[in-house]
């Protein structure tokens, strides 16, 4: 399913651990955004990147620096910090995706499944994002069972971003 | 249009007019629609309509459909989208996604293409909305159609489409201000009564009294000043009512459907609408299924093209094919665009009305006939239109095709045509040749060059005679007929100057004769003394490539050299001087373009030269000649028109060949066939003055007659020239002959020798039996002519129009009385 010329951007919240996985990914997509995870050897990724893909700033970062893990609230505090209308975290291997104050904050959750120290059932997922003009359709890949299952959000921005337009 | 239908009294709104009267001619996008059998050929506006909105509503349906944007959900289809399937990365081809990518993949072709369409008029094709519309109906074409997919060169088609419907709704809004009356409702105008109710309101009774009024716009009304308009107000008007048939949708000239209708035509083009050309098939690299040849359809239409360029001119054929210029080389972009690459829009339209006019139905052939063509593309009267369009271009740029010996040159000719072009020649050129393509094609069985081919040949030749003036030759050549003509006769005048000045001077003649005889005869006597061998092979030379005035100044020269000997009556001297200054009078300004011309028939007349030298040697006789008297007769008669020197220099110079002929049989001919089409692009002059230093003056005029006519044709010229040679060589007697002021040089020092009169009898009758042999060999070449293939000076001569060989066989009979009288004496 990940081939390679499909995908424009690559972003990645981190705790890629190893310099191969990180090579994966440049074979999917070469513009590659990642932010550094606790467990990470690269120690050169940023704690925090913003970027710019269309209409849409998003923001990025790994989330175990802000406590309590997967908290909207201080979510959406860094959101405000960083000022964007997409923030994508991790950290908690859980797949969410709140919208929140004219803006989304996304954790797309273990690409691999990996072991998380606060829930027991991690399943692999990761998560699509369509930009086309003020609208962002969210597809949402898990893999559940040996099954992928798709879902998908959409959100729509307004300029005054102050409420959800969906 | 070519529909005929009586026009009737018009019941208000579904007028009946006569094609004619419709005053379509001007609205090309209709007059298309109709050739492409979109709109049929009713003469029901309503119809028209009717089959319009249809159309249209099937384009909007395909667009709908194909046309996928996975962004928009699907409202009314499945509520919940499966969405496993139809994710962006789903690999299933028929994802909605899939198709979107595909679609999109597509697109980034057409839009490279669409990008550098039409440049220079990048007002209207570059517009985004222009391009918009462009890229879509491409798209939609392709993916309706994909087994052709999109190739380049399809959005060349599709450009003038575009335009032409755009014109012509800028026409409509054009007469939209004018007629503003008959489109517009005005109610605003009205004045409303006292109890100022809307329902009671009597719209009858106003619109009576606006009746009085000018400028009313009442139903009753309309129709009568419908009438009034132009029949073309008239159509468009009607063509283009809201209230008429099917409403908006019907309104046969509108912006808003812009799209639909240039897809549909498009449509049709593409697939030729039923008919026998279809323009997808040009872009199809599989061999069409009924095909006999085995080749994609573009090639064997780049074939067929050759086939009829080689019936129409063969000499130009075998020049490409020799080269090894390919016909798919410039052939492709010319079919696959139907010729949009090489004019301007503008002419791009004039020439495709003349292709959608003709008939695209397949002619149908007996199925027992063998004869059949071969090729899809002359199957048709827009095929062979086609085809003789392409094969018109050609023979437009023949003479510099003919000027260059590199295949990449003729293809850098052929590949950038010329801008500025009379096209209206171009096209009657090509309307004649269709009609010799649809006649080849009854007689080409075969594709191969067999007894087929030559069998086709001869049927064709038989042919050529009707369209004789018009063909081979170019008529775009720089020298209409008639100026051939008028030469011819201007020849005949001079030739019976001649004769007369012959008979009154009969003894003088003979003296003159015996001179020229001695003259040759000290020639034969010696061997070629260096000197003279230097002039001798600078007189071939020079005859192939020295001006008039050169050999002017010799003669001059000679002259004064001669006064002391006792050769030449002193009459003929004075008739020379005379003739010598008029000549002298008239060329001097015309020296250095000659001798211009002479160093570039030098240059590509090298061989021929020196095989001319050889031939020259073995016959030096024939050599001496009267290139001096055909130079002073043609410089007599350049008195009369000043052209005449050039047209003579082309008789010269396919006269020159002569000399090399008939020991040297074909490969001179070729180069001779070379020669005429030399001529014509770099001075006729040239060429006929090389000519000249060869031919006997006794034959001179006969030679100019014949030379006249063969410079026409070019399978004249080497029949002439050997009847010419033979002529030389019977002559050499006569190349004392009176006429011509003094051969050049060479013959200058001859002829102060002495000559003994004995040889002179015997001489001159063996040169009258010679010379009758000659004709009879040059009678039966004509014969073979039309049945002869293969070499090349036969098919070169094959080129003979019917025209060419008439000339040549009057000049064949002169020179029949000319060795008549010789065997006489």
């Amino acid at each position: 399913m990940l081939v390679p010329g499909k995908i424009q951007h690559i972003i990645c919240t981190g705790n890629l651990c190893i310099k191969e996985v990180q090579d994966y990914l440049k074979t999917l997509c070469p513009d590659l955004h990642i932010t550094r995870g606790e467990y990470d050897e690269e120690t050169r990724y940023p704690e925090t990147k913003t970027l710019t893909i269309g209409q849409f700033k998003l923001g990025l970062c790994h989330g175990h620096q802000v406590i309590p893990w997967g908290d909207l609230d201080s979510l959406a505090m860094l959101q405000r910090q960083l000022d964007v209308d997409i923030l994508v975290t991790g950290h908690t291997h859980q797949f969410t995706a709140y919208k929140h104050e004219g803006g989304v904050v996304i954790n797309p959750g273990s690409a691999t499944g990996a072991y998380s120290s606060i829930t027991y059932d991690v399943n692999p997922s990761f998560v699509l994002m369509d930009i086309d003009g003020l609208r962002v359709v969210v597809y949402v890949y898990e893999l559940i069972d040996g099954e992928v299952k798709v879902d998908k959000i959409d959100f729509k921005k307004t300029t005054t971003a102050t409420h959800s337009a969906h | 249009m070519s529909r005929e239908i009586v026009k009737e009294e018009a019941p208000p709104f579904s007028c009946v007019v006569s094609a004619e009267n419709r005053g379509l001619a001007s609205l090309r996008s209709v007059r298309w629609r109709l050739n492409l059998g979109i709109l049929p050929p009713s003469p029901s506006v309503d119809d028209l309509r009717r089959v319009t909105a249809d159309s249209r509503r099937r384009y909007a349906g395909l667009r709908r459909q194909l046309l996928v944007d996975p962004h928009v959900a699907k409202h009314g289809g499945s509520n919940s989208p499966d969405l496993v399937m139809d994710n962006p990365l789903s690999q299933n081809p028929d994802s909605t996604w899939g198709r979107f990518f595909r679609n999109a993949e597509l697109e980034k072709m057409v839009s490279q293409d669409l990008s550098r369409l039409y440049p220079e008029l990048g007002s209207y094709f570059q517009a985004p909305g222009c391009q918009g519309m462009l890229r879509r109906i491409l798209l939609l074409w392709c993916l309706k159609h994909p087994e052709s997919g999109y190739r380049q060169g399809m959005h060349e088609l599709l450009a003038p489409l575009l335009y032409i419907l755009h014109v012509d709704v800028e026409r409509l809004s054009e007469v939209r201000k004018i007629h503003e009356d008959h489109f517009i409702d005005k109610f605003d105008g009205l004045s409303f009564e006292e109890n100022d109710v809307t329902y009671s309101f009597d719209f009858k009774k106003v619109l009576d009294s606006m009746e009085d009024e000018v400028g009313s716009q009442g139903n009753s009304k309309k129709v009568r000043s419908l009438d009034e308009l132009d029949p073309e107000i008239q159509t468009i008007i009607l063509l283009t009512d809201a209230y008429g048939a099917e409403g908006e949708l019907g309104i046969v000239l509108s912006e808003k459907f812009m799209e639909h209708d240039a897809y549909c035509m498009f449509e049709a083009l593409m697939s030729g609408a039923g008919g026998s050309v279809a323009m997808a098939d040009f872009f199809s690299p599989i061999p069409a299924a009924e095909s006999q040849s085995g080749l994609p359809p573009v090639i064997e239409a780049s074939v067929a093209l050759y086939h009829l360029l080689s019936i129409v001119d063969s000499s130009l054929h075998s020049h490409l094919v020799e080269l090894g210029v390919e016909p798919q080389y410039f052939a492709l972009r010319w079919l696959r665009v139907l010729f949009g690459r090489e004019f301007s829009l503008h002419d791009l339209l004039v020439v495709w009305d003349e292709i959608l006019t003709a008939d695209n139905s397949p002619l149908h052939k007996d199925s027992g006939n063998e004869e059949s063509s071969c090729f899809n593309l002359l199957n048709s009267h827009r095929g062979a239109l086609i085809a003789a369009m392409a094969v018109s271009m050609i023979l437009y740029v023949r003479s510099s095709l003919f000027a260059t010996e590199n295949a990449t040159t003729c293809l850098r000719r052929l590949l950038n045509f010329p801008e500025n072009i009379n096209l209206k020649k171009l096209v009657a050129k090509a309307k004649s040749l269709q009609i010799l393509a649809l006649n080849s094609k009854l007689s080409s069985s075969s594709f191969t060059f067999d007894v087929a081919y030559n069998r086709s040949k001869s049927a064709v030749s038989g042919h050529n005679p009707s369209p004789g003036p018009v063909s081979p030759t170019t008529p775009l050549s720089l020298v209409p007929d008639s100026y051939w003509e008028e030469k011819w006769r201007v020849l005949h005048k001079a030739e019976e100057l001649r004769q007369d000045s012959l008979d009154k001077q009969a003894p003088s003649g003979k003296r003159r004769w015996s001179d020229k005889v001695k003259l040759v005869l000290s020639r034969t006597e010696s061997d070629p003394s260096p000197a003279r061998a230097e002039k001798y092979k600078k007189g071939h030379r020079s005859s192939v490539r020295r001006s008039l005035l050169e050999d002017l100044s010799r003669h001059l020269g000679w002259k004064e050299d001669t006064e002391t000997g006792d050769c030449f009556d002193t009459s003929n001297l004075e008739d020379r001087q005379s003739i010598e200054v008029q000549v002298e009078g008239q060329n001097e300004t015309s020296i250095d373009s000659i001798c211009t011309a002479e160093e570039r028939c030098d240059s590509g007349s090298g061989t021929s030269v020196s095989e001319e030298n050889s031939s020259v040697f073995s016959d030096p006789a024939s050599s001496g000649s009267s290139t001096t008297n055909d130079h002073e007769n043609d410089t007599e008669k350049s008195s009369v028109a000043s052209n005449l020197s050039s047209d003579e220099i082309d008789d010269r110079h396919l006269n020159n060949p002569e000399d090399s002929p008939l020991p040297v049989s074909s490969p001179p001919e070729d180069v001779l066939l070379n020669y005429p089409h030399e001529n014509e692009s770099s001075g006729k002059m040239v060429s006929a003055l090389k000519q000249k230093r060869h031919l006997s003056g006794r034959f001179q005029w006969l030679l100019k007659l014949g030379r006249n006519n063969v410079s026409q044709e070019a399978s004249d010229k080497g029949v002439i020239t050997e009847s010419a040679k033979s002529a030389n060589r019977d002559s050499k007697s006569n190349t004392a002959d009176s006429s011509t002021a003094g051969s050049p040089s060479n013959s200058s020092p001859t002829i102060q020798r002495d000559v003994v009169d004995q040889n002179v009898m015997g001489t001159l009758k063996n040169l009258g039996q010679s010379m009758l042999e000659h004709i009879q060999v040059l009678e039966s070449v004509f014969q073979q002519d039309r049945v002869q293939v293969g070499s090349l000076d036969n098919s070169a001569k094959n080129n003979l129009v019917g025209k060419g060989q008439v000339t040549a066989m009057t000049a064949l009979k002169e020179l029949r009385k000319i060795s008549n009288l010789l065997l006489e004496m």
